[in-house]
């Protein structure tokens, strides 16, 4: 009962926050279509690929907090890692291009497969990454690459974005989690937005036993999950 | 025609409000952040600076004490163009007008083009009178 009390708050704080965010798309397709009346150049892929992305976010968050609320379950399942960053890659690369951007996708060997569920894992990386690509640009050191990576460590493999910034940092997440709802702007370091897809995909990841933790990778610093590896399949 | 310096950390929406602006006879520098906007300001001389409040590091708030610290910078028309609503400084409208100069304050997400341009046009006007919040 506790549980579900608790996940009841979660779920609105979380919806505060994916209201707040939810004005930056909106107002961008409303002031795009404004002014590309008076210019006689309204970019219509932009808009899509603009209102893609938020549908995206609420899908998410939907997905989110229906796990929370034990309305849906995601079962485990043996998951190519670098197949969901691909993929996940593929997903955002028209919002990077929007943002100038570069994804770029870095796979540093074999891992073979780990226990997740593919569709929470790519809708908590997807939500994760538009994120961050929103917020990269506006740093005081703009950072205009990010990887989608993975790589082995002491408790399994990690996969996660990553990028050349020291804004990501422990106690920035933690200080988010706990602003998260109440403060417009919760990641004060990291983002000028509610940072809503970074809640999304900490309530996706927490709802399949996962965890989001900064982590670092070939010297970038950025956020990602540890994964466990599926052994049956490395025996196979 | 008037040199703005545009602080929006949102990239899209950034280039968005240079297309109209520049469509209407302005120049625009655009910033994403406070530490840009300075160096901008100090390389040109703007007319008008629009900023956003809610900003990576520093806030607008804090770009603004800055930038009014510096006596060639004192007159220059800012006007705020933010996410956050004006009601949660109604209480401070004296400090934003008198203090930091805030010509105009307009809530974003309920802003049309038009609008912001009407201000913009405003500001370039001797003596234009503060609107409050």
């Amino acid at each position: 009962m506790a549980d579900r009390v608790q996940a009841s708050v979660l779920s609105q704080q979380l919806l505060l926050s994916v209201a707040e965010q939810l004005k930056l798309p909106l107002l961008q397709i409303a002031r795009q279509a404004e002014i590309g009346q008076l210019t006689n150049t309204t970019d219509l892929q932009q808009i899509q690929s603009t209102a893609d992305t938020a549908l995206r976010l609420l899908d998410n968050y939907v997905l989110g907090v229906r796990l929370a609320l034990d309305q849906y379950q995601l079962e485990l399942e043996p998951v190519s890692v670098s197949s969901v960053l691909y993929d996940s890659g593929q997903e955002l690369s028209r919002l990077a291009r929007n943002y100038g951007v570069d994804l770029e996708l870095h796979i540093g060997g074999r891992f073979g497969t780990v226990m997740a569920n593919r569709v929470g894992l790519q809708s908590a990386l997807v939500s994760l990454g538009a994120a961050l690509i929103e917020a990269l640009p506006a740093l005081e050191q703009p950072q205009l690459k990010l990887q989608l990576a993975t790589h082995r460590c002491r408790y399994g493999i990690v996969a996660g974005l990553y990028t050349d910034t020291q804004q990501l940092t422990t106690d920035a997440l933690r200080h988010g989690r706990q602003l998260m709802g109440g403060s417009r702007q919760p990641l004060m370091e990291m983002s000028h937005t509610a940072g809503a897809g970074v809640f999304v995909a900490d309530s996706i990841l927490k709802a399949m036993q996962l965890k989001l933790q900064v982590s670092r990778h070939h010297g970038l610093f950025g956020l990602g999950t540890v994964l466990l590896p599926n052994h049956q399949m490395q025996l196979v | 025609m008037a040199q703005i310096i545009l602080i929006e950390p949102d990239r899209v929406l950034a280039a968005t409000y240079r297309q109209g602006l520049e469509a209407s006879g302005h120049r625009v520098v655009m910033c994403a952040s406070a530490q840009a906007a300075i160096y901008a300001a100090d390389e040109i001389w703007p007319d008008v600076i629009i900023t956003e409040l809610q900003l990576i590091g520093h806030s607008g708030i804090e770009f603004l004490y800055e930038f009014r610290s510096y006596s060639e910078w004192q007159t220059i028309p800012v006007l705020i163009h933010s996410h956050v609503p004006p009601a949660e400084f109604s209480d401070a409208w004296e400090l934003l007008r008198n203090e930091l100069g805030i010509s105009h304050y307009l809530y974003k997400p309920l802003t049309s083009f038009k609008q912001l341009l009407r201000v913009v046009n405003d500001c370039l006007v001797p003596a234009s009178a503060p609107v409050q919040p």
